[in-house]
């Protein structure tokens, strides 16, 4: 077996330094009746590393996927351009099979990248902190509600109806065992009137979720319910799911939040069907020791070199257990890497460019739409819903973009279970050219 | 060549040690210059609409970017002051840090795996799902508890996962009284923490004089209001719970039902099922057993198998298979619902699939016995110059503790920070929290002869010098490295954690 350094008398020989003379003996721990006969579970023969690599070319060549196909679409997921240095570094195996770095003076490296993904991901989201990654947008909204209950010391949630369904049931199943009100509010379809989110507000309110721009790609103001927030001194969470909007529109801190949330999947990490993407997780410096999360701080080394550790362990499991602030251990780690090189690469020219991209693509295909096919009004970043007359057309749509290599949107119904089988949420990315959006137009045409 | 050159008696290459052509690196936001705009983009140029301009970023968020060259190589140097398990060996107890195989990197990055998207027609992700529902029966198997969810992303949302299921289940039974979960006190924080999380409450079993769970005290704390027992077998002193059998039946005839940790299930694989044990739910540490890379902090994934009892509770969506067709079923009513935006990690599962069709059927359980090999020919080296609190076999890890050392002075800290300068990653120190000054090392079964030895022999060196009195070198330790010693204090009291525009 080639990752077993041992040969058959390595072993033996070992087995003799401890007098013993089968490995059996190692075992005896354990009682015989639970004993597996060697090599019997109904599992598949070895594969040598060629079949290895047979198995799953033909695996993967059976899904269609970004190389040759067009994507519209997102929802939480996003097909942006991820440069090949990106990959190269997270490949290094210096970050790759590093453990968490416990040990800083042996993992500096590790701790920098970081920092400095902590860094810029409080720039880009206008917050005070950032901590080192949660699993992904869902469990960090979530973990966002418990943390603003923590600090307010209240126990009551609201959701907006315009945030991700999927982070929706997420943050509602997490709080449902414990005590305390969720109430998600109903913003009708494609709603973005805040003022329903505003009157579920009162003095018992812990925090208010919204997403921005929403679950349906649109962006308004949240300056009336940062007003409504400090009248019932309860905290604003702000969820995102692409968050490359901010190199172009005002980012979650500019809008007020005091807490911010959602995926960095878009920083230089692939689709890879639903995962390893990247959580993050910001909020306001005096709310920083109620964080969930690891996080890496500046310090000095004996010699008064500058170094980093990861601190604030206090709140963590390890040390605080059933207290702590959460349970997270492991987390989206080298995620952070690939964020960190990723924007390192981009820049604030790089970054906008991606942005800009991704919504006059969407403006394109919007300003084209036939008679037959409406997108929703107001301002957008990448996303929106199409609607059609009725499900048959939007079905033969989807159909014939497929057949020109094209997905062409997410079916609403398919997130939000409420939603009409008429709608269609579209997303667009710098990986879209005008030719995509011109054959998604022809495509379109078949839905009259 | 002459024979005094090969024959020196230089001790440069008994240890690794670390002498590297490591460069000081500022951070990003200190290199000088303006950035370019580097990187060329495609898509659709033009103007933002009206509508949309009204939002503008005012202040941009400055981000300074670098040239590729530049990124290339900030990132490469700042690589150097890590260690990895490709670097060196790394005998973290409990933490199973194995050799990560590098085709599993090349299979797992092939475009019809790593560039598609969770919600795209399911007719078109065929090959995805038939991996991942592999790799999902396999787990079933090798646990002996049948029924799987990928859903949880790593070993303490698998930890939530399985709670909320028996939580759900007992509910289900009417005994919505039972939310109390019992759990050892030499086990993972993880446990006490996704307790609370799932609106239950612990209470900590002392450890008996063994290490092990004490039958008279687990007796004693079973009562009406028990939920679950949460265990680790073979637990985080390394010991198997010899009377496993015993304690499921105890938990059982109280009406709880036991929670396996699986974290350290590499003792087991191949071997011996936590599902035949009495085990009902067990989340597996798919970093850790089945070689996917910890990333220097994550991700994993926590993979969660049931048994009977509890298979009607599993999270959705449920990745299913009928006839040769793969889907994702989102339909059960008696479900905790979902716990994660996406299916789980997908890519995490593609790296394990590939691992565990290497060793396949015939020689899975060597994973087992190799890494318990090594663990105790570690013990035995170690055992007359470090105190060992627990006697007998020990499983894929082995516990000793710096009693003999501190005598000298010397702490498990000055040990591990010591073994740093020798060229060794340290093993887990301070864990488990029920012995004092506790050093966990787990070798795992990629390690060579070779390098056990070597870790073996500084382990004794370490410990003669504190024989010897001669102590300095390990309270200054490490001095070889890029940073010695970091003030953890000073990072805590005010922390640091951007850097300032």
């Amino acid at each position: 077996m080639r990752f077993l350094p041992h040969t058959d008398s390595d072993r033996t020989a070992m087995l003799e330094t401890m007098g013993l003379s089968h490995i059996d003996a190692l075992f005896a721990d354990i009682p015989d009746e639970f004993h597996l006969q060697r090599g019997q579970l109904d599992m598949a023969e070895a594969l040598s590393e060629a079949g290895i690599v047979r198995k799953f070319t033909k695996a993967s060549e059976k899904n269609r996927n970004a190389t040759n196909t067009r994507y519209f679409l997102g929802g939480g997921t996003y097909n942006h351009f991820v440069p090949a240095v990106v990959d190269y570094v997270v490949s290094r195996g210096e970050f790759l099979t590093a453990y968490t770095p416990y040990q800083p003076e042996i993992s500096q490296g590790t701790l920098q990248a970081l920092f400095e993904f902590q860094t810029m991901i409080s720039r880009l989201t206008g917050m005070d902190v950032s901590n080192a990654s949660m699993y992904e947008a869902g469990t960090a909204t979530a973990e966002a509600a418990l943390m603003a209950r923590r600090v307010s010391r209240k126990k009551r949630v609201v959701i907006a109806g315009s945030v991700n369904p999927r982070y929706r049931s997420v943050t509602t199943n997490y709080l449902s065992r414990l005590d305390g009100e969720c109430v998600e509010v109903d913003m009708g379809c494609f709603g973005t009137d805040l003022d329903r989110v505003i009157d579920a507000i009162d003095g018992q309110t812990a925090c208010v979720i919204v997403q921005y721009p929403d679950f349906y790609g649109s962006v308004y103001d949240l300056a009336p319910l940062r007003e409504a927030c400090d009248a019932n001194r309860c905290l604003m969470v702000v969820a995102f799911s692409d968050v490359s909007a901010f190199a172009l529109i005002e980012s979650p801190g500019a809008m007020g939040a005091d807490i911010a949330v959602g995926s960095g999947q878009s920083l230089g990490i692939p689709m890879a069907f639903g995962g390893p993407h990247l959580g993050l997780f910001t909020c306001k410096q005096k709310y920083l020791r109620q964080m969930p999360g690891r996080v890496c701080g500046l310090t000095k080394d004996a010699d008064g070199k500058r170094g980093f550790v990861l601190t604030l362990s206090t709140r963590e499991q390890h040390i605080r257990r059933e207290k702590a602030t959460s349970n997270i251990c492991t987390n989206q780690g080298l995620m952070c890497t690939a964020a960190a090189t990723y924007m390192t690469l981009m820049g604030d020219a790089g970054l906008a460019t991606v942005a800009r991209h991704s919504a006059v693509a969407l403006q394109s295909l919007v300003s084209q739409l036939p008679a037959h096919v409406t997108a929703i009004d107001g301002a957008h970043y990448n996303e929106t819903i199409l609607s059609f007359d009725d499900h048959v057309a939007r079905q033969r749509f989807l159909g014939a973009a497929q057949a020109n290599d094209i997905f062409a949107g997410i079916p609403l119904e398919q997130l939000d279970s409420s939603a009409e089988n008429r709608h269609l949420l579209v997303t667009t990315t710098e990986m879209i050219e005008e030719a995509d959006i011109n054959d998604y137009l022809v495509a379109l045409e078949v839905a009259k | 060549m002459s024979e005094s050159v090969l024959n020196s008696n230089d001790r440069t290459f008994k240890y690794s040690a670390t002498n590297g052509i490591q460069h000081e690196e500022p951070l990003l936001f200190e290199h000088a210059h303006e950035a370019p705009e580097s990187i060329h983009l495609p898509g659709v140029e033009g103007d933002i609409p009206d509508a949309l301009a009204v939002f503008s970023r005012k202040i941009p968020a400055n981000i300074p970017g670098l040239s590729e060259p530049e990124t290339v190589r900030h990132f490469v140097r700042l690589s150097q002051w890590n260690h990895g398990i490709e670097t060196g060996f790394y005998p973290l107890g409990s933490c199973t840090m194995k050799y990560n195989p590098r085709v599993n990197e090349t299979v797992a990055r092939l475009p019809g795996l790593a560039h598609i998207h969770p919600d795209q027609p399911e007719d078109t992700v065929q090959g995805a799902l038939e991996l991942l529902y592999e790799v999902q029966e396999w787990l079933g198997e090798i646990s002996g508890l049948p029924h799987v969810t990928l859903q949880p992303a790593a070993g303490a949302h698998g930890e939530l996962a399985g709670l909320m299921m028996i939580r759900a289940c007992l509910d289900a039974r009417g005994e919505a009284e039972r939310r109390t979960v019992l759990v050892p006190d030499s086990a993972h924080g993880t446990n006490p923490a996704s307790a609370a999380l799932c609106g239950m409450h612990t209470v900590e079993l002392k450890s008996g004089a063994d290490g092990r769970i004490d039958l008279d005290v687990l007796k004693a704390n079973l009562n009406d209001g028990t939920a679950a027992l949460m265990m680790t077998n073979p637990n985080t002193a390394g010991a198997f719970e010899t009377d496993i059998k015993e304690i499921c039946q105890l938990v059982h005839d109280a009406g709880g039902l036991v929670y396996g940790d699986g974290a350290n299930l590499n003792a087991l694989v191949g071997l011996a099922r936590p599902g035949d044990m009495g085990i009902d739910c067990l989340h597996i540490n798919v970093h850790k057993t089945f070689a996917t890379p910890h990333g220097g902090g994550g991700p994993g994934a926590g993979p969660v198998a049931v048994n009977d009892t509890l298979a009607a509770f599993l999270p959705v969506p449920r990745i299913v298979k009928e006839s040769d067709n793969y889907r994702l079923d989102s339909t059960s009513d008696a479900s905790i619902g979902s716990i994660l935006s996406t299916i789980g990690q997908s890519g995490v599962y593609m790296r394990a699939n590939a691992y565990i069709s290497a060793f396949g059927r015939q020689s899975l359980h060597k994973i087992a016995e190799d890494a318990v090999l090594n663990a105790n020919y570690i013990l035995h080296r170690l055992k007359d110059v470090y105190h060992v609190p627990f006697e007998g076999v020990c499983k894929h890890e082995c516990l000793l503790t710096d009693e003999i050392q501190n005598k000298h002075g010397v702490k498990t800290l000055d040990i591990a920070k010591r073994l740093i300068d020798l060229g060794f990653h340290p093993m887990t120190v301070y864990f488990p929290l029920i012995v004092h000054g506790a050093m966990l090392i787990e070798p795992t079964e990629t390690e060579s002869r070779e390098t056990l030895d070597s870790f073996c022999d500084a382990m004794l060196e370490i410990a003669a010098q504190c024989e010897a009195g001669n102590t300095d070198a390990l309270h200054e330790a490490p001095v070889k490295p890029f940073r010695r010693r970091l003030d953890e204090t000073q990072a805590a009291r005010k922390p640091v954690l951007v850097w300032p525009q």
